[in-house]
Formats: C-alpha cells, sequence, structure tokens
C-alpha cells in the first residue's frame, strides 16, 4: 500500500490555509467550512444526480491539481495577452485581472474611481466592503454543491465592483481571469453589487493558452441587483481545450432591476455551466443569451434558471449552439413560477445546429408553473444546415465553405445582436468567423507555458 | 379575471362498488410465496414461474424512482397481488354474475352496443371475466382474448413476444408487473388482415386495496391494422389502490397499430403504466392517452422505431383536480433512418391539480433524415394549480429535424369575454374553450368515447368559475 503525499500546492487542506491566513475571522471561518463541506459532499453522478446525467466529471481528480503555483510562475505575457483580448474589444473598460496568484493588474478605473465606484479583488473586498460582498456571497452558499464548496474554500483574488446608489458607472469593467500549465486549479470569481437605480456593464473572461493543457477552472460569479438597478453582463469562456470548467454564474435581481446576460461559450474540454436568474422584486426583467460553438471533442453543458419568486417579472433566454465533429451540447433549462409571481412572464428558445455525423446535441427545457395568471413557454429544435439554402449560395457562386460560413453566422447573428457590448459583439462576431472557417478559438495566444 | 379555485363536484360518478365477491386471493403483501401461488393458481409453465420469481428479486433490489410524483404513500405490504373474481371464464353474456353485469350497465356498455364492438373483453379485478369475439374475426385467424388464455392457447406466439418490449427490469414497476402480472388483453392480428372495428377493453378495480397489475400484448404482423381501446373507471375506496400495468406492442412491416385509453380511476388509486411499442419498416404505431382520474398518474407510452420510414405518434390528454398529478407524456426513440414522429400534449391544472408532461426524443447515430414536432400545452384554471414541463430532447445525428414547443397559459381573459359578449355565460364559455382545447385529442377517439369524456369533462368543470 502507498501513501499518497499531497502535492505542493495541490487542490487541499494547505491550499485552504494559505487562504485562511489574514483573512477576516467570518471569511476564514466561512472557507473552513466549505472546505468541510467539499470533503463531505460526493462528486456528481451520472447516476444519481439528474442534472449531471450527460455529464460525467467521474474522473476529474480535484485534489491533484494545483491551486498555489509558487512564485515561479509569472504569467506576464499570459497578462498580456488577456490585456490584447480587452484593447481589441474595450479600450475604454477598467481592466482587472487575476491568476492563481491572485489580482495581478488593476488598470484604467480613474473614472470610475472618481465616480465611487469601488474595484477591488474580493481579498481587498472582504477587509474593506465586507457587507457588500458578504451579500453577495450569501447568494452562492457553499453546502450547495461539491464544486460551489470548493470554490468557497480556494477563490483568490478576482473582481469585486460595487457600485453606489444611483450611479451610472460610465466605462465597464473587464476582469479577466486566467491560468497556465497543465495541473493548473483556477477559481475565478467576480462579484457584483449594484446597488438602488446603480448601472454597470460588466464583461467577464476566462481564458488559458491554446492547446490542451489538463486543467481545471471553477467559477462563480455572484451578481445582486438592487432596485432599479441595471446590469448589462457579457461572459467569453475560451479556456484552451484541456481545460474542465464549472461554473454557477448567478444573479439576484431586484425591484424594477433589469439585467442582460450574455454568455459566449467556445473553449474548455469539458464546461457545467449554471447560468441563473432569481426575480426577487416586482417587477424585475431579465434577459439572458447565449452562443456556444463545439468542435472537437468538446462536451459544454448549459444549465439555466429563470426564478420568477414575485410579480410582474419577465425572463427570456435564447441560447445557440453549433456543434461539429465529436462535440456534444448539453443544455438543461428550467422556468420556476412561483405561486405569488402572477402576471409573470418566461421564454425560453434553444436551438441547436448540427454541423457533422457524430456531433450530438440535448436540449431540456422544463417548466415547473404554479401560477396561472402568467405566461411561459419554450422551444427547442435541432437541425442542419439546409441544403436549399446552401444549393442558393453555390449556384451563386459562393464556394461552398463561404456559403456554409454564412449559414452559420446567420443562425448566430439573433444571438449575436444581443450582446449588449458592441465591442464584444465585435470581437465575438470574429471569434465566430475563426470558428466556423475551423481554426478553433479556444485559448489565447502566449508564450507563457505556467502561470 | 381570476379563476377562482373551487371545489370539484365530490361526486364521483362511477364511484359504486358492489359488495366483493372474489373467490380466491393472495394474502396481502408480496413475497416468493405469493408470486409462486399466482402463477400455480392459473396452472402455468414453468418459464412463466421462473420470469416472475426474476421479476420480484429485480422489484426487491431496484430503487424507487427518484423523480417525478410523489409515490411515498404507497404501502408495497397492504396491497391484494392477485385476486379471481369468478371461478371459471366465462363463455357467454349469460354466464356472467349478475352483480358483475349490473357494473358493466352502470359503466354504460348496453349489451346493445356488443354487437358493434369486435369484442368486448371486460377486465373485472385480476381476471377477465368475459370476452367475446365476432365470429369472423376468429375466422381471420385474429386472436383477441386475455393474457392468460392467450399464454396457454398460444404458446409459441406468446412467449416469442412476451417480455421482449419491455423486459422486467426495465423499471420498478414494469418488474412489480412481470412478477404478479394477471389478466389483460393479448391481441394477434395475423398478416395482411385488417380489423376495421376497433376491439375494447373495460378495465375496473372492484377490492379495496387490491392493485391490478394487467398485462397487454399485441402483436401485427406485417400489413395488419388493428385499433385497440381500454378504457378504465374504477369506484372510490378510502384507501390508496395501486395499478400498475404493462403493455406492449409488435408493429411488424407496414402494419399499423392504434391505441386508445381513457384513464379514469378513482382520485385514490397511483397509475403507474408502462406502455411501449416497436415500430419496424413502414410501421405506424398510435397512442391516444387521455388521464383524466387517478390520485397519481406516471405514464410515458413509448415508440421504439426501428425500422425505416416507421411513424410514431403520441396524441396526450390530461386533467389534474384537486389532490391529483397527472405526470405524463410520450417518449419517441429514432433508431432507424428516416422515421418519423409526431407528439402533441395537452393538460389543464384545476383545483390544485397539477399536470407535468415529461417526454423523451432520442435520435441514434444512425438514424438519419428524422423528423420530429413536439408541442405541449398547458391550461392553468386557478392559482393554485401548477403544471410543469419536463422534455428531454437527445439527438446524435445531424441530418435531423426537430422541433418542441411548449406553452403554459391561463383560460384568456379576451376569449372569456368575447363568449360572454355573445351572450354565453361565463361558466359555459370556461367549458367551451377548455373542450377547444381538447379539441386535438378528442377528435381521435371513437363518437362514444368523445361523449363520455366531454361529459367528465364537463362535470370535472362545472363550478370552476367565480
Amino acid at each position: 500500500m502507498s501513501i499518497q503525499l499531497p502535492i505542493a500546492g495541490a487542490v487541499g487542506a494547505a491550499a485552504v490555509e494559505a487562504r485562511r491566513a489574514g483573512a477576516p475571522a467570518w471569511l476564514a471561518e466561512r472557507r473552513s467550512a466549505a472546505w468541510e463541506a467539499f470533503t463531505e459532499l460526493p462528486m456528481p453522478s451520472p447516476q444519481r444526480d439528474e442534472d449531471w446525467r450527460r455529464t460525467d466529471v467521474s474522473e476529474l481528480r480535484l485534489e491533484e491539481y494545483i491551486a498555489d503555483p509558487g512564485t515561479a510562475a509569472a504569467g506576464e505575457a499570459l497578462l498580456q495577452a488577456m490585456s490584447q483580448l480587452r484593447l481589441r474589444a474595450a479600450p475604454e473598460a477598467a481592466f482587472v485581472a487575476s491568476t492563481r496568484r491572485g489580482l495581478r493588474r488593476r488598470e484604467g478605473t480613474d473614472m470610475l474611481d472618481a465616480q465611487g465606484v469601488i474595484i477591488c479583488s474580493l481579498d481587498d473586498a472582504a477587509v474593506q466592503h465586507p457587507e457588500q460582498l458578504r451579500r453577495a456571497l450569501s447568494t452562492v452558499p457553499p453546502e450547495e454543491s461539491k464544486f460551489l464548496a470548493l470554490w468557497n474554500a480556494l477563490w483568490r483574488g478576482g473582481c469585486f465592483v460595487y457600485v453606489p446608489p444611483g450611479v451610472e458607472a460610465r466605462v465597464p469593467v473587464w476582469a479577466a481571469h486566467t491560468a497556465a500549465g497543465a495541473g493548473a486549479a483556477i477559481f475565478p470569481a467576480t462579484v457584483a453589487v449594484l446597488d438602488d437605480r446603480a448601472s454597470l456593464t460588466l464583461i467577464d473572461v476566462y481564458a488559458s493558452p491554446a492547446g490542451d493543457d489538463d486543467m481545471v477552472s471553477v467559477a462563480a460569479t455572484p451578481l445582486v441587483l438592487g432596485e432599479g438597478a441595471r446590469l448589462d453582463y457579457c461572459l467569453l469562456q475560451q479556456w484552451g481545450m484541456g481545460t474542465w470548467h464549472v461554473a454557477t454564474h448567478r444573479a439576484s435581481a431586484g425591484r424594477d432591476a433589469r439585467l442582460r446576460f450574455f454568455g459566449a461559450t467556445l473553449g474548455a474540454r469539458l464546461q457545467k455551466a449554471y447560468w441563473e436568474v432569481l426575480l426577487d422584486g416586482q417587477g424585475a426583467e431579465a434577459t439572458l443569451t447565449g452562443i456556444c460553438f463545439g468542435d472537437g471533442a468538446q462536451h459544454l453543458d448549459h444549465q439555466s434558471l429563470q426564478d420568477h419568486r414575485a410579480p410582474q417579472t419577465r425572463s427570456d433566454l435564447l441560447l445557440k449552439v453549433a456543434v461539429r465533429d465529436e462535440a456534444r451540447s448539453i443544455y438543461g433549462g428550467l422556468i420556476e413560477v412561483q405561486r405569488r409571481a402572477q402576471q409573470s412572464d418566461g421564454y425560453v428558445q434553444n436551438r441547436n445546429l448540427m454541423l457533422s455525423r457524430g456531433a450530438r446535441a440535448s436540449g431540456i427545457p422544463r417548466l415547473e408553473i404554479k401560477a396561472d395568471d402568467v405566461r411561459c413557454s419554450h422551444g427547442v429544435t435541432a437541425g442542419h444546415i439546409d441544403n436549399d439554402q446552401r444549393f442558393y449560395l453555390e449556384s451563386r457562386g459562393v464556394p461552398r465553405a463561404e456559403a456554409d460560413r454564412l449559414i452559420v453566422r446567420g443562425f448566430m447573428q439573433d444571438a449575436l445582436d444581443r450582446c449588449p457590448h458592441q465591442g464584444v459583439r465585435e470581437l465575438l462576431t470574429e471569434l465566430l468567423d475563426e470558428e466556423i472557417a475551423g481554426h478553433p478559438v479556444a485559448g489565447v495566444s502566449s508564450d507563457e507555458d505556467v502561470a | 379575471m381570476a379563476v377562482e379555485a373551487h371545489e370539484l363536484t365530490k361526486d364521483y360518478k362511477y364511484g359504486f362498488h358492489d359488495a366483493d365477491i372474489s373467490v380466491f386471493r393472495t394474502e396481502k403483501g408480496l413475497s416468493e410465496a405469493v408470486v409462486a401461488a399466482i402463477s400455480d393458481h392459473k396452472h402455468e409453465p414453468e418459464w412463466m414461474l421462473r420470469f416472475r420469481l426474476k421479476a420480484l428479486a429485480h422489484f426487491q433490489k431496484r430503487a424507487m424512482p427518484a423523480w417525478g410524483a410523489d409515490l411515498s404513500g404507497i404501502d408495497f405490504d397492504n396491497i391484494y397481488y392477485y385476486v379471481k373474481p369468478v371461478e371459471e371464464q366465462s363463455r357467454s353474456w349469460d354466464d356472467v354474475p349478475a352483480s358483475i353485469k349490473e357494473t358493466f350497465d352502470k359503466l354504460g356498455i348496453p349489451e346493445a352496443e356488443r354487437k358493434f364492438l369486435a369484442g368486448v373483453s371486460a377486465q373485472y379485478d385480476s381476471e377477465v371475466v368475459y370476452h367475446n369475439i365476432r365470429e369472423d374475426l376468429g375466422k381471420l385467424g385474429v386472436v383477441f382474448g386475455d393474457c392468460d388464455t392467450g399464454l396457454r392457447e398460444h404458446p409459441e406466439i406468446f412467449r416469442k413476444y412476451f417480455g421482449t418490449v419491455i423486459p422486467p427490469n426495465d423499471n420498478k414497476f414494469a418488474a412489480l408487473n412481470s412478477a404478479v402480472w394477471s389478466g389483460g388483453s393479448f391481441v394477434y392480428v395475423p398478416a395482411g388482415v385488417r380489423v376495421d372495428i376497433p376491439l375494447q377493453a373495460y378495465f375496473r378495480i372492484n377490492s379495496d386495496n387490491m392493485g391490478q397489475f394487467e398485462r397487454t400484448l399485441i402483436i401485427a404482423e406485417e400489413g395488419a391494422y388493428v385499433h385497440y381501446i381500454e378504457g378504465c373507471t374504477a369506484p372510490n375506496y378510502s384507501s390508496d389502490s395501486l395499478h400498475s400495468a404493462v403493455v406492449e406492442i409488435i408493429a411488424h412491416k407496414d402494419a399499423h397499430v392504434r391505441y386508445t385509453t381513457i384513464q379514469n380511476w378513482s382520485d385514490n388509486v397511483y397509475n403507474l403504466v408502462t406502455k411501449r411499442a416497436v415500430a419496424y419498416q413502414g410501421a405506424k404505431v398510435e397512442w391516444i392517452d387521455g388521464n383524466l382520474g387517478s390520485k397519481v398518474t406516471m405514464k410515458y407510452p413509448a415508440i421504439y422505431l426501428m425500422g425505416e420510414h416507421a411513424h410514431g405518434e403520441v396524441l396526450s390528454a390530461a386533467f389534474a383536480g384537486p389532490g391529483q398529478h397527472q405526470d405524463a407524456g410520450a417518449k419517441c426513440i429514432h433508431v432507424a433512418p428516416h422515421t418519423t414522429s409526431n407528439i402533441v400534449s395537452r393538460s389543464i391544472s384545476k383545483g390544485g391539480g397539477r399536470t407535468s408532461y415529461r417526454g423523451h426524443i432520442k435520435v441514434y447515430p444512425k438514424a438519419e433524415d428524422v423528423r420530429v414536432n413536439v408541442r405541449c400545452d398547458a391550461l392553468l384554471l386557478d392559482e393554485d394549480s401548477q403544471s410543469d414541463t419536463y422534455p428531454y430532447m437527445d439527438v446524435e445525428n445531424p441530418e435531423v429535424t426537430i422541433g418542441h414547443e411548449a406553452t403554459v397559459s391561463r383560460v384568456g381573459e379576451d376569449q372569456i369575454f368575447y363568449l360572454m359578449s355573445r351572450g354565453i355565460p361565463e361558466q359555459d364559455a370556461t367549458a367551451l374553450i377548455v373542450n377547444g382545447f381538447f379539441e386535438p385529442f378528442v377528435k381521435e377517439l371513437p363518437m362514444e368515447y368523445a361523449v363520455e369524456l366531454n361529459r367528465l369533462l364537463a362535470v370535472q368543470m362545472e363550478g370552476s368559475v367565480g
């Protein structure tokens, strides 16, 4: 019998201790409790857990990944690549970037600083703005799931944004999360708290070097919208093709708040992403839009929740998925309308485009309606490139590859149009074109080996 | 307009029950001894006993489903698994005991109607007490009897197909049925034979705490056509009853099988049914499935499209009143290329009732050129009721066209207003809208069923508008 020694810096109790050191008591306590929950909760199982039936993570050995790489891993070039991406899409944005070592960049925040918008790491927020941070963290409790427990135990750095009452942030905040190197484990954290009538555009980006290094990312993004608050949230997931990615994005929307959530899923070997909106206040409204392009052997799983908890709330989700090669897409969605949420409106649309034999798509849009004065509906389709469309374009001299590109672009267009930030929309259009042309864009260019 | 929640008219129309006249029944609860006693009582061949015991072992090992409706109220130890009401199978109507005839009269099966029926096989408790096959059908080689007789008189056909579409280990309740099954219909239609008139069977539960575990096996040979109708209605009882049937259909090349059910169990019955068909090349299978009664129903008629150009059709209607949960739906599994399926589901929840549509569409990698359409609509009649939709769709072939749509809404204020402005009272207006909502289902029923269903709906709708 061999005794396995903990790998230095690996996901484990020592990594939790490293994060407890210097943290305020409430946070240190929370991390310990989270670690305990993590060790007690079983890994999700395709046999036992309904929403994991089609996504198997039983081979993922979380404790073998490295959460703390030590000082050797600098990651300067990688951070530069992340910054370049931001300059390409949103040069005006304030830029906050984290690696496994914590917050590494905080640039272009002058204008927001002047407005009283707080932008810092979660570690700093825990000390300086504990109430706001705790308010947000309370929506992602560690005991809820194995992955949320792990995230709560091990996040580091990240991006915390607080927008005071009535303040309309003049420029977006761009939060970048990156890591590199086989065996890396990163726990991206983006937290936004918008006080009453505040507004903000937040762009959240996950990326690692192109390639198929075996990495793991466990992320959470609690977003809190006060009364009448407005949040435009853009999410770009562009991990390298070897990354396991499990993420919980959860927004709670107060009275008359409005959320526009836009997510693009391009990278990762396996993704399980929860996109959730809790419509807590009367008149709250959310649109959720996603585009997803899978190729190679990617396994991309989206789970959405539109929970109508108050009267006159509205939600509308559109997810466009294209799968090629052996890629597989899973979409599971739930619209829940609680009894008191009368006069609510919920909608889900999931469209799947199957681009090759071997590609697979599943769609499971569920409705649970407990109020009668509501309108809820959903639609799911799966289809392939229409030969008539292709023929039409080819007969007009458009080469087949170009015809297919146009058709896939056309398929994605109405979702792309719903992206709330123009620069991000243009960036995504370019990335999508590269994907369609057969150049997978999972990952960013960087010479960095480890970060 | 808020539609107020009212109690349903409490009278269960068919909630009469006769004095218990059973002549043989096993002890309460389930054991190898009970299963052996059932098999022995029926003088079954050895292989069937072994089949039953193996199924029992699986049932005992298998966990209760972790999804779907709440089944915690079932007490498996407090159920009679086999009750035989009369000694011998009746050969003619005259031999049927008077009390049972009365039951049928109350159910509205006048003797005169039998003339129009190809055969009447009425299941009373666990054993078929009466069946009658029109002579000319018999001459064509059509077999329509109860499943026990099928096993006895057509052992080769029976054994070839029995348990092949739904193996005992398919799910916990299929295992239970496989262990203790009794009665149900056996239908065999030879190649090329079209049975023009629907074959009908009425199922009844009569004894308190008695589970009914009928088993139906329908085989349509190449080019055959048959329409089988099963209607259910059960008396009211104070404690909960369990009904767990298994229905297997085999539609060979170019055969066409239509199976119509209207389930109206009394509101204390757990109705947990596995229904599955296989459709070979060019075959067509239709499930017309109505769920009005029971406390809890879990039933998802399935079609496995095994041969090219096979077609599946499921038309489902559900109504859930106070205390009821209808968890019903459909499954279409496309194994072969060029197959098509269509699912239409309509459900209404009222007075705290809950309807759930649960469906599964699967397209296997080799099944190209598949077309599927699913349409689910739900109406909520008051704020205490609930409607859920759980559609599962797994597509593993790119050459498909699949659409699924679902809506949940309430009776539109403008619809009501339109009708009322034309002098129709509010209650009638609501009933009209509800009838219109079920129209796609009702129009597929034979006339007498359509009439009965409309009558039942009218009863259910009484007092639904405040």
